[in-house]
């Protein structure tokens, strides 16, 4: 039992930051940019983050200050890719690249240094619930607010007329220009929502989930998180579920080791990355669905014509 | 993903290099290369740790230039040709991964003098040196067999390699020999040198089996370390004393100090006696050590441990002297007989209670 709520719980916290990052990351796609920045823009929020938390001790200074930095990052790909139409996929590496260099630059007299991390919230009567008390009761404020944000994406994308307009601007730009609809603008708002978004992502990373600063600590999770997107097929609710899945996969990987159960080590290490393709795949199985969801003009600049 | 700071760093430290090189006149210069940032703890501290201890020793000298986040790969190549090229008498490698381009490069300048951490090649001018960890670890393992009360250890280890397999075997030797009533120990291979969201929950993970004293074995990162004082258990590392990052639950390091190691292979070739071997040190040479030890442990078994690092110093004991039982049954090392340094560095089997299996 106990192995069981450490799998189930422990999976919301190592999920949050890929969630987090994904929605971001969703977001832009939909609106037909792909920004493959994530990782770099992570890495900045989680060094500049860590650096505010360490200073000043708010947890909250450090997430405002993590998103904003990560999202001047973001601003730098948008001018690049919107402004002088340069290719989103080298664009992207680029300003990642940089935000990796910048990040380990920073925090370079912080590495290795602790901080004291956010403390889950006790709800009455539910925390103290069996098994679902820990599993679903006892986070930090962050998880609950990941999932609530992804649940409102979910709803924008489908009920709301600014979904419709993010829809229309990643799959058509021409017809959304002629409806009127400014599509550099659009793309630039969706691609700093992204960049927030992966700025908490980060943020989460360095001083909530592991409060050690070390260069390199994002250690592949934008590269997760851009993933899961596509396997998830541009769905909020499906990337919600990829993430989770693949933060209880990654533990259960440890759970098993733990128990003693014989299977090689190495095997393990690699399961949740298989199974959670062959999980998003087998849900996504459909290839006219995929192709319904995937944006259009995914990857290709836009210039209005006059 | 290190590589942006790696170029902008070996840039700039390169052109200081130059500027220092040229400055420097008779000393000798010494270059050491380090794989990743230098934290507080861990393998890259206690690499320029050495170093300091070189400066230290001999001042004016030696001429020292130090770069560190240079993995393996083209930029640890550039930059140990660099070196090279601009006349360092002396190079130090500190990562197993330098191993194929030093030797090249030691091959390509057979006046310098290249010494390389962890590998398993030599050459005239090519020497490599590695540390008995595994003593330290045996030490470590009695303060686990003292502190644990639910008599169940927890072990988080790198890669099923055997200078791994060797620490995980003297860590268990150690805690059975003070506690008869030890459970099987539980063990995680994170399959990573450097992980810190799986480092910490691995911890958690062996926690939540009941074990409560956890082993950070080569973990990269002090995160495991930091979890175990967040959970309330004790905690045992390798390399650097970790009090720090838990300071009521540190129950013991295995500390490493290359100072000595580093000190006799420059004076070797200050002297122009370099020979390309491999140095294998422990406690008897100062290169090992028991550090931290909790407060929690009482002053007999503190001195009990102390009694024991005393013993393997003057070699009246070794941490794999038979009767040895490995995990399937058999038996590994016979009574009466102790496992040689050819046995210890290709360790292939596990200790009896130890709960994993290694691949084959």
């Amino acid at each position: 039992m106990d192995t069981f709520v450490f799998v189930f719980a422990g999976a919301f916290a190592t999920a949050t930051p890929l969630l987090l990052a994904a929605m971001g990351e969703l977001v832009v796609e939909r609106t037909g940019v792909l920004n493959l920045s994530v990782e770099g823009m992570m890495a900045i929020s989680a060094a500049i983050a860590f650096m505010v938390v360490y200073t000043t001790g708010s947890h909250s200074l450090g997430f405002l200050i993590g998103a904003v930095s990560a999202a001047a990052l973001s601003v730098i790909f948008a001018v690049l890719v919107l402004v002088f139409l340069a290719n989103q996929v080298a664009a992207g590496l680029a300003v990642g690249i940089l935000g990796l260099g910048l990040s380990a630059l920073l925090a370079r007299s912080f590495e290795s240094e602790t901080l004291i991390p956010l403390r889950d919230i006790n709800l009455p009567v539910l925390s103290d619930l069996p098994v679902v008390g820990p599993i679903l009761f006892t986070h930090d404020p962050v998880v609950y607010l990941t999932i609530a944000i992804g649940l409102v994406l979910a709803w924008m994308f489908t009920k709301t007329r600014l979904g419709l307009i993010l829809r229309v601007v990643g799959e058509n730009p021409e017809a959304a220009h002629n409806l009127g609809f400014s599509v550099l603008r659009t793309r630039f708002w969706a691609i700093v929502f992204g960049g927030c978004m992966a700025g908490l992502a980060g943020a989460y990373a360095s001083t909530v989930l592991t409060p050690v600063w070390s260069q390199g600590m994002i250690a592949g999770r934008g590269w997760i998180a851009v993933a899961l997107v596509v396997f998830g097929t541009w769905k909020p609710l499906r990337v919600m579920f990829g993430a989770y899945f693949f933060g209880a996969a990654l533990l259960a990987e440890l759970a098993v080791q733990s128990l003693g159960i014989d299977i090689p080590s190495q095997i393990m290490s690699s399961m949740p990355y298989a199974l959670t393709i062959l999980v998003l795949a087998a849900v996504s199985k459909d290839t006219v669905r995929i192709r319904l969801n995937a944006p259009v003009s995914l990857g290709e600049n836009y210039r209005p014509s006059a | 993903m290190k590589t942006p700071l790696k170029v902008i760093l070996t840039a700039a430290m390169l052109s200081m290099g130059a500027l220092s090189a040229a400055i420097a006149d008779d000393a000798f210069k010494i270059g050491f290369i380090v794989p990743n940032p230098i934290g507080d703890v861990g393998w890259d501290h206690e690499l320029d740790r050495g170093r300091q201890a070189v400066a230290e020793h001999f001042g004016d000298k030696v001429s020292i230039q130090a770069i560190d986040s240079v993995g393996e790969g083209p930029d640890s190549t550039r930059v140990m040709n660099k070196m090279a090229s601009q006349g360092v008498d002396m190079i130090f490698l500190g990562s197993f991964g330098h191993m194929n381009d030093g030797l090249k490069l030691a091959k390509q300048y057979p006046d310098l003098a290249v010494v390389h951490a962890g590998g398993y090649q030599q050459a005239d001018n090519f020497a490599t040196y590695a540390v008995r960890h595994y003593e330290g670890a045996y030490l470590a393992g009695m303060a686990a067999g003292y502190a644990t009360k639910s008599n169940t250890l927890g072990v988080i280890a790198a890669f099923p390699l055997p200078e791994v397999v060797g620490i995980m075997n003297a860590y268990v030797l150690g805690a059975q020999s003070v506690n008869p009533n030890l459970n099987d120990v539980k063990v995680i291979w994170m399959n990573s040198w450097f992980d810190p969201a799986k480092n910490k929950a691995s911890a958690e993970s062996l926690v939540s089996q009941g074990a409560d004293v956890v082993f950070s074995l080569f973990p990269g990162t002090p995160s495991a370390v930091a979890a175990s004082e967040e959970l309330g258990v004790y905690t045992t590392v390798t390399l650097s004393d970790n009090s720090a990052f838990a300071p009521t639950r540190h129950l013991a390091a295995i500390q490493v100090d290359f100072g000595p190691i580093m000190i006799a292979k420059v004076q070797e070739a200050m002297d122009g006696k370099f020979v390309g071997n491999d140095t294998f040190a422990g406690i008897g040479e100062n290169s090992v050590s028991v550090a931290g030890l909790s407060k929690d442990l009482s002053e007999e078994q503190k001195s009990a441990i102390l009694a024991k690092q005393d013993e393997i110093r003057s070699g009246g004991f070794h941490p794999f002297q038979g009767p040895i039982t490995d995990n399937k049954g058999k038996e590994a090392v016979a009574a009466g007989s102790k496992l040689d340094d050819g046995a210890v560095k290709g360790m292939n089997f596990l200790v009896q209670g130890i709960d994993t299996s290694l691949p084959n």
